[in-house]
C-alpha cells in the first residue's frame, strides 16, 4: 500500500471537517501534530486510527475509533470538540474555545 | 512487569515526585501532558505504548487497569505510586501536583 504523507492526511482532515460541518482545530501546531499522528497510524496500521487511541490489534477491533470516530459527533456536540481535539464545533472555534482533555466514550 | 519496562527519562530540576507517563507518540494531549511536567521542571519517566510489542503493551494495560481500577486511555500517569491520572484533564493534573486548579 502506498504510504501517505502529512499533505495527504491534511486533505483528508479538511474533507472530513467539510463533510461533517466541523472546523479543524485552528491551533496549527497542535493540528499538525495530530495530522502527523494520523499519518503515522495510516502507514503503520493501514487505516486512520485516532491518534489518541491505542490499537486493539485489528481494523475490526478499532472500527469505532477510526477517524472520524464513532464518538466524534457526540463529543463535538457536548464538549465543542472531539476526543483528540482535531475537530471543533464551528461556534466553539469561533468563540476562541480552547479544547481540554475529555473522557473517552470508548469506555463509556 | 511494569517495573521492568524500558522507560525513557526526561530530566528536570524537580525530583520531588515519581512520575511515569504512559503515552502514545501520536497523541496531542500526551504531548500537552508532558509539556505540563517539563514546564514545571519535573523529572519524569515515560513510555510510548505504541512503540512497544503488542503483547507487552496488552499486559501493561491489563496490569494498570487492575491496579488502578480504571480504563487505560492516554496519557495515563502514575504519580508517586499512589495516584493515577487518565487523560490530560488539566485541573486534575494541577491538583495532583499541588496547584490551585
Amino acid at each position: 500500500m502506498k504510504e501517505k504523507t502529512a499533505v495527504d492526511t491534511a486533505a483528508f482532515v479538511e474533507a472530513v471537517a467539510a463533510k461533517q460541518g466541523w472546523t479543524a482545530n485552528p491551533d496549527r501546531e497542535f493540528t499538525a501534530s495530530l495530522v502527523d499522528g494520523l499519518t503515522v497510524n495510516w502507514n503503520r496500521y493501514g487505516y486512520f486510527l485516532c491518534p489518541c487511541r491505542d490499537t486493539e490489534g485489528s481494523r475490526e477491533a478499532d472500527a469505532a475509533v477510526i477517524c472520524p470516530c464513532a464518538y466524534a459527533q457526540a463529543d463535538v456536540d457536548e464538549f465543542g470538540h472531539c476526543f483528540c481535539a482535531l475537530y471543533l464545533r464551528p461556534d466553539f472555534a469561533a468563540s476562541g474555545g480552547v479544547p481540554a482533555g475529555i473522557p473517552d466514550r470508548r469506555f463509556g | 512487569m511494569l517495573d521492568t519496562l524500558e522507560y525513557l527519562t526526561v530530566d528536570g530540576p524537580d525530583r520531588s515526585r515519581d512520575v511515569i507517563v504512559y503515552a502514545l507518540s501520536t497523541c496531542g494531549f500526551c504531548k500537552r501532558a508532558m509539556a505540563f511536567l517539563e514546564g514545571r521542571g519535573f523529572r519524569y519517566r515515560y513510555l510510548y505504548m505504541d512503540k512497544i510489542p503488542f503483547e507487552t503493551k496488552a499486559e501493561a494495560k491489563k496490569l494498570l487497569k487492575e491496579r488502578w481500577k480504571m480504563d487505560v486511555a492516554f496519557p495515563f500517569a502514575v504519580v508517586d505510586g499512589k495516584e493515577a491520572l487518565v487523560g490530560f484533564i488539566e485541573p486534575d493534573w494541577k491538583r495532583v501536583f499541588g496547584e490551585q486548579a
